[in-house]
């Protein structure tokens, strides 16, 4: 296994989820079929691209995962998303990707089992920034779509049970 | 939970763990394309929100310095973000004690750089409090969730 090749017993628990939420949220969400490229473990710090919904996994996994949206993809997936283009510095844009977050994070919660809980979500827009991994490993999943490019990092874990 | 209470909470997080002082200010002086390091730390339960820590890159550095005992000039920038984590999440964890239970924090996110901005749609902005460290202004903002009323507050992050 190359360095930056995922592990896959461990990891593909937590991966699975993300990917059948991916294709089933942008399918329903903003009629586009998306490609769910191979995973692979984050080996750089910087975000993969400019626009990120982010949302923290707390309970029964512990964590974040980032969308990360290059400006092509965000531009076109929130205007079929939300049915009219925004700028990217509005309110309207940031919600649009929030929204997108919170609904992979929600529909990849439920395979997940009672018990895991997600937060808000919070979206960070801009350049040459990074997205902290927490001390665990990091997996992209990159995903393609008519509408650009986009990936998903899934940095969680299981909690340990309480004794 | 007040601004008095968040100004002290993070004053005694920064003097007992990093031994510096901070000073109450009224606005934040974060001069243009300043590096900032922000933590996120989210909380859910029976309240729901945020604690942002917006932190330039000067304080941050200092900071990593002051708890990983090491010089300014050796700290890496995984150093300033596990520092500001690390400090976000004290002080979220202290706030957190002023809310109503049961309430969990979520692990910090950490977002550093020039060129950034940062929002929590669906929140409204509870309280910002800035404070000087060194002559180096930081912000804890605490934004709540309304959901259901659609208001977003911008976390005042913008690092340009």
């Amino acid at each position: 296994m190359s360095a930056t090749q995922a592990p896959s017993t461990a990891i593909a628990k937590v991966i699975v989820p993300f990917t059948h939420a991916v294709r089933q949220v942008f399918f329903k969400m903003a009629k586009v079929q998306t490609t769910v490229g191979t995973p692979h473990l984050k080996n750089q710090t910087a975000s993969t691209y400019s626009i990120c919904g982010i949302i923290g996994f707390s309970g029964n996994v512990t964590g974040s995962v980032v969308l990360s949206f290059s400006e092509e993809a965000g531009d076109n997936l929130v205007e079929a998303f939300a049915g009219e283009r925004h700028e990217r510095s509005s309110a309207d844009f940031a919600d649009a990707i929030g929204e997108l977050a919170n609904m992979v994070a929600g529909c990849a919660k439920q395979q997940m089992g009672a018990g895991t809980n997600i937060s808000l979500p919070s979206v960070v827009i801009g350049e040459k920034y990074t997205v902290a991994a927490q001390s665990m490993p990091c997996v992209v999943i990159p995903v393609t779509s008519p509408m650009g490019s986009f990936s998903v990092e899934v940095s969680i874990k299981e909690t340990p049970a309480q004794a | 939970m007040s601004e008095d209470e968040i100004r002290q909470l993070a004053q005694t997080v920064w003097e007992t763990t990093l031994g510096i002082p901070l000073t109450p200010q009224d606005t934040p002086s974060f001069a243009s394309g300043t590096r900032m390091v922000v933590a996120c730390v989210q909380i859910t339960g029976a309240w729901g929100g945020a604690v942002f820590l917006h932190v330039p890159e000067p304080a941050a550095r200092a900071a990593a310095a002051g708890m990983f005992q090491c010089e300014q000039r050796s700290v890496r920038v995984q150093d300033m973000q596990e520092a500001v984590a690390e400090l976000g999440n004290m002080v979220a964890g202290n706030i957190k004690a002023l809310l109503p239970e049961p309430s969990c924090l979520s692990l910090p996110t950490v977002v550093e750089g020039g060129d950034f901005s940062s929002r929590i749609p669906g929140s409204r902005l509870v309280h910002r409090v800035v404070l000087s460290a060194d002559g180096q202004d930081i912000a804890v903002t605490v934004v709540e969730s309304v959901r259901h009323s659609g208001a977003a507050s911008n976390s005042g992050v913008k690092a340009a």
